[in-house]
This record gives structure tokens, sequence and C-alpha cells, in this order.
């Protein structure tokens, strides 16, 4: 659990609505440095979206969105990720038709400026052991030159996971990261990211309660967009309301 | 792939021996081959600038043809009406189709896939248009002519008049400009273009403003389309608002297509093996097109990343 209670991310009273469907309504919520902070929720009930107006791939209608004090709400989603924002997305999105060692590349090179056009990429030593150190940590370090569409999917998930680290966020969402596995595929995942992300401060949105009761610090429900309940999984999981609407007698 | 090692030393080796087989090449053929060659340089060089925009950045462009025109009419106009010297206007036929591709980049580069080909294709159009109607400033359809001075570089000067020294003066710009390329491809830019065609929500993500990077491209590749324009009118001493058509722009998808996208050497390749087939067929019959159609249809189906990805295919198996 993080130390003291201090705020990386906090949302205002966010709403989005498409036309008139209010997909996330006055959305209230505070995550932690250090936490790992669980988005569960019914199909349709706006986890994704909300992921998506923190990173700037959509724009709230009404609300603020503040991170580390500083307000990101009409950020472009590359300014979204300078600041320190990284996600996954629920369909594994990757440079397909390139090496694993080229799309850790791309993401540890977004985190440099450079003036002349005309330096060897390759002679950039920093950014060749950072990418290498986190082919280590991936475990990628002898698949690295594999084309990734060749990856197995779950092999594709974690790269996916090492690109968004690899821009070393301070705050890392990640949609539905199991989506796809089967239980072994997960478990595997689940104990990757236990190695991975250590530390990292995580907003995971999740259907497998299994994972969801196993990794996370707090959990935020949504329904229908807005917040249903909020607390450590224990709570969540007693909580009444929570059971009807979504978690259902098997899980109980 | 973008990053690959150790291949530099072959690279080099392999470009100086071709470099080297052109440079004999004039004492060998006649002047008719010579300007055969000429204009194939050329258009190599068009056809690398088409490579940067679609092959490497994803986005397909028939709107070079209006920077390739832009390029040749800077040219020609600088010379004839205004009495510029050679060197300057040529240089000239970079910077200032530039500042058009920033024009029509600025509000291409946010539409993606048949958009942003339908809106290249238009601003071709228009350059067309204007290039037809304002016959006393660009002759229209019967073109221009002009006599260019010798091109001067310090105590060095080649006569363009003379078809031998405008071939070796349009081989060494486009030699120039094809490392330039490959140096730009192999920098970090050339990375970030790369993963912007090979996925833009993840370029966005991971924090690359995609739409400056596809405009920096558009630009730079209009800039080279524009000296491969400039190029052509010294070789032909000649500009014509035909030079504008969107059409001109197909040459450069054809070769690229044929010799493979995303690779430098791929539109070199297939400039090559399209201009040759054109020029044999002539004399057998007079639809070129409509065979040069079937290899394109043909290339299209069988082998999607061109001649050179069937040799590198060819080479992995095997």
């Amino acid at each position: 659990m993080p130390e003291a209670n201090e705020i990386i991310l906090e949302l205002k009273e966010v709403n989005k609505s498409f036309g008139g469907l209010l997909a996330v309504s006055k959305v209230n919520l505070s995550v932690s440095k250090g936490e790992l902070r669980a988005l569960i929720g019914p199909n349709g009930a706006g986890k994704t979206t909300l992921l998506n107006l923190i990173t700037g791939t959509l724009r709230a209608s009404s609300g603020k969105i503040f991170f580390k004090d500083k307000e990101i709400t009409h950020l472009h989603s590359y300014q979204i990720s300078h600041r320190g924002i990284s996600r996954t997305m629920q369909i594994t999105s990757l440079f397909s038709g390139l090496t694993v060692f080229e799309n850790i590349w791309a993401a540890v090179q977004s985190r440099k400026k450079f003036f002349n056009p005309f330096v060897r990429a390759l002679k950039w030593q920093d950014v060749k052991e950072k990418t290498e150190s986190m082919l280590e940590l991936t475990g990628f370090k002898d698949k690295a030159h594999l084309i990734c569409s060749e990856l197995s999917y779950g092999n594709q998930r974690i790269l996916e996971m090492g690109i968004a680290l690899s821009t070393e966020p301070d705050l890392l969402l990640l949609d539905e990261p199991t989506a796809g596995l089967n239980s072994q595929e997960s478990m595997v995942l689940v104990k990757k990211m236990r190695s991975m992300l250590s530390g990292q401060t995580i907003i995971l949105v999740e259907h497998d309660m299994g994972v969801v009761m196993e990794l996370a610090d707090n959990i935020s429900v949504l329904h229908y967009g807005a917040i249903l309940a909020e607390g450590p999984p224990k709570e969540i999981k007693e909580n009444e309301e929570v059971k009807k609407v979504y978690l259902g007698s098997e899980h109980a | 792939m973008f990053l690959q090692k150790g291949k530099s030393f072959g690279f080099i080796l392999i470009f100086v021996l071709i470099l080297l087989g052109l440079i004999v090449t004039p004492f060998f053929v006649d002047l008719f081959y010579q300007t055969f060659l000429t204009e194939l340089f050329v258009w190599i060089l068009f056809a690398i600038s088409f490579d940067l925009i679609f092959g490497y950045t994803g986005l397909l462009s028939f709107g070079q043809a209006l920077f390739f025109g832009l390029g040749s009419y800077t040219v020609t106009i600088l010379i004839r009406q205004f009495g510029f010297n050679t060197e300057l206007s040529l240089l000239l036929s970079i910077p200032i189709p530039m500042l058009f591709a920033w024009f029509v980049g600025y509000f291409s580069v946010k539409l993606s896939g048949i958009h942003f080909v339908i809106i290249t294709i238009i601003f071709a159009i228009i350059g067309n248009i204007i290039g037809d109607t304002w016959t006393s400033f660009t002759g229209g359809s019967d073109g221009l002519t002009f006599s260019p001075r010798p091109f001067r570089l310090g105590l060095f000067q080649i006569n363009l008049m003379d078809i031998k020294g405008n071939y070796y003066f349009v081989l060494a710009i486009v030699a120039i400009f094809y490392l330039f390329l490959r140096r730009m491809i192999q920098s970090p830019l050339g990375k970030i273009f790369i993963s912007i065609r090979e996925n833009e929500e993840r370029a966005q993500l991971i924090g690359y403003n995609v739409q400056r990077y596809k405009l920096i491209a558009f630009i730079i590749a209009g800039g080279l389309s524009g000296l491969a324009g400039g190029l052509y009118s010294l070789t032909l001493k000649y500009v014509a608002a035909s030079y504008l058509h969107w059409s001109v722009s197909g040459h450069a998808v054809v070769y690229t297509i044929v010799g493979g996208m995303g690779t430098l050497i791929g539109p070199a390749i297939g400039a090559g093996i399209v201009m040759s087939l054109e020029h044999y067929l002539i004399n057998y019959l007079q639809a070129t097109d409509l065979v040069v159609g079937i290899v394109l249809v043909f290339m299209v189906l069988m082998a999607p990343k061109g001649l050179v990805g069937l040799i590198q295919s060819r080479f992995k198996r095997g």
C-alpha cells in the first residue's frame, strides 16, 4: 500500500455524453500515488470511456480532470502522454509490422527531444540501453528480433504493457489486460504484472474478478456511467448493491 | 523494420559500384539513352520523395504532381522571366513547393484513408486548372521553353545545354538526395514516420504529435518532389501545365508499388523497370499503359510488397 495519500489523479464531476446518451455521469474519482485501483462494472458501464477521457482520446462534455495538481481536461493525448499517463487498449494496439525491439524503442525514444534529424537513431546509446533494460524487464530479451505479430496473443498483451511502461509513466491505465486469455494465460499475465509493475500507480479495468480481488488496493464500481460504490476489495465484495448489479450471487 | 545494423558497409559498396557504373555509362551509350537515363534519375527522385510520404508515413498522396509542377515552374519562370541564374532557381525549387506543401498539408493530414487521397487529388487538380488558364504566366498547355545558363559552383561549372553535362548534373543531385533520404529514414525522425504508418493510435498514445509529424513528412516530400520537377524542366528546358496534372503523381505510385514501398531502392528499381518496359513496348504497340496496368495489377495481387519484398522473402526462405 502507498505511503500517505498523495493524490495523483483527480476527476471532478466529469460528464461525457454521446448525443443524448450519458456515458459517464458526474464521476468523482481520486487515485493516490502507488495505488492499484480497479474499475469494474457491467458492459457499457462507461469504464473504457472513462479511460479515454483521462488519456484525452475523448474530450469530457463537462467537469475537470487534474493530474499531479495540473488540469489536463483539454489536452491532446500525446500531451497527456508527456505529462506521465500511459495506457494499454482493450484490443491490443502495437506497431504490428515492427520487431519487439523496435516497438519498445519507439516508446523509449518518445521521451527524448532531438534537434538534429540526421543523427543515426542507433547511435543513441541511452535509448538503446533503456530499450534493452525494458526488454529484460518484460522478458522479451530473446524474442527482441521477432516481428511482434508473430508473438502469441498473451505475449502481445505483455508487450503492450512493456510499451506503455517504456514511456516511464506516473500513472498506467490498463484496459482489460486479460481479455481474450484463458485462465491459465491470465495467471501467467498476472504473475508477470506483479513483477513488472510493482510500485506503479495503476488504474485497472478488468472483468476477471479473481484478478481484480488479487491485485487491487481499491475498487470503484461503475454502473450506467456513475460511480456506484468505492472501497477496498473486501468491502466491495460484501456491498449489497454491487452484488445486485454486477457481481451477482456466484461471486458473492 | 527500422533498426538494422551492419548493413552500412554493404550499402556503401553497392552504392559506389552503381554510381561508378552510371558515371562510365555515357561513354558507351548514345545521346538518346543518355537523355532517357537522365529522365529516369529525375523520376527516381520523384518516386522516393513520394515513398517518404506513402511507404514510410502511410499517406497515399496524389498531390505530389502539384509540387513537382511547382518546382518545374519555379525554375522555368525564375530563369526565363527574371533572369535568375541556374543555381539559385534550382535551389528555390525546394522551398517554394515546400511552402505550398505546408498549406496543402495543413488541411490534408487531418484526414486519413480515402479522404486524404481525395483532398490531395483536388489540390493537384486546382493547381492544374490554374496552370491551364493563367496562360500569360504559365504558358498554359503550350508551356514555356528556356535556356539555362551553365550551373556554377565555385570554379566548377556544368553546361546544361550539353546532354552529357546534364546527365552528370542530374545524377549527382539525385545521388546526394538519395543519401539524404536514407539518412533521414535511419534517424529518429524516420522512426517516428514508420511508427505512424504502423499504428497511428499507438504513436499518439506514446506521446508523438502524429499530425505534426505527418505534416513534417508531407513538407519534406513536397520539397523533394519540387526539386525533381525543377530538375525535370532543366533537363527538357521546358515546362507545361500538364506537369501539374494529378496523373503525374500516378507515375510515382506505379513505380513505388512495382518496386516495393517502404524502401528507397524499391521505387528506384520500379522506375527503372516500368520506364524501360514502356520504352521498348512503344515500338510494338500504342497501348503501353495497358501493359503497365496489367503489370501493376499483377504486382498488387502477387507481390504486394513489390519486387524488393519478393526478393527479401526469397532470401529469408532459403
